[in-house]
């Protein structure tokens, strides 16, 4: 048995299709004899330049053992695959575990949108506590009124001080 | 620039199509492969970097030149 490595490109409007796609090729894999030594989802990227008018594809990565019968059988099924818009498949020396570059990249992204979901969120409730607060402020207000009239008595008149110093200033 | 040959055993697993930072440093501007006499990569190397960048092209991952539309 060899160790093959195949990367798979998905058209983007299929992407909710992946998680079974993977399921049902490395059950293709399993059922003859061969194993699976790595499968990753790496989510929706940009292309570098678009195939068929399609901007992003989401790519998935399998570094799997099989026989060359199992792989002439996986590469006829993903011709006839509508939603595999391109695949590549590499012989590898030996087995490959562990997280892919691409893989990281796609797990620190997926981290980020966490974190700024988790942001969003957390300023939304925090504008909803600064509007409930504004509003029994508001609530006192209405009750203080006096107090806030007499306050701007006096910021007018330290206006009008500063007036009268430019006054003076000029006719120096 | 390319004045001294990197240090690049072969069999260094860095040069990957996957690893695309890596290979970003021997593609010019235009997205064309450095020569290895510019990129400074020895010859084992410069094969190993041109066959990779060309599998990560053909995935789309990294541009066969600044034209595309």
């Amino acid at each position: 048995m060899r160790h093959y490595e195949i990367v798979l490109l998905v058209h983007p409007d299929q992407s909710d299709q992946v998680p079974g796609m993977i399921e049902r090729y490395g059950a293709m894999i399993v059922k003859a004899n061969g194993v699976v030594h790595r499968s990753e989802d790496l989510g929706r990227r940009q292309l570098a330049f678009s195939i068929s008018k399609i901007h992003k594809a989401h790519y998935m990565l399998f570094n799997i053992e099989a026989e060359q019968a199992v792989l002439d059988e996986l590469e006829s099924a993903f011709r006839f695959n509508d939603a595999i818009i391109r695949t590549m498949v590499i012989r590898r020396k030996g087995v490959i575990t562990g997280n892919s570059l691409l893989y990281e990249e796609e797990l620190r992204d997926k981290e980020k949108d966490i974190e700024r979901d988790r942001l969003a969120a957390k300023s939304e409730s925090a504008r909803k506590a600064k509007e409930a607060a504004k509003e029994a402020a508001s609530k006192e207000e209405s009750s203080d009124d006096d107090g806030e009239a007499a306050e701007e008595v006096e910021s007018e008149s330290s206006e009008s001080a500063n007036e009268e110093n430019v006054n003076v200033e000029e006719s120096e | 620039m390319g004045q001294d040959k990197e240090n690049t055993t072969s069999g260094d697993p860095e040069i990957d199509y996957k690893n695309l930072d890596k290979l970003r440093q021997y593609i010019g501007e235009t997205g064309k492969i450095l020569p290895g006499r510019i990129s400074g990569a020895s010859a084992n190397m410069q094969r190993r970097i041109t066959t990779e960048i060309k599998r990560a092209r053909y995935l789309a991952l990294l541009p066969y030149t600044d034209q595309h539309r």
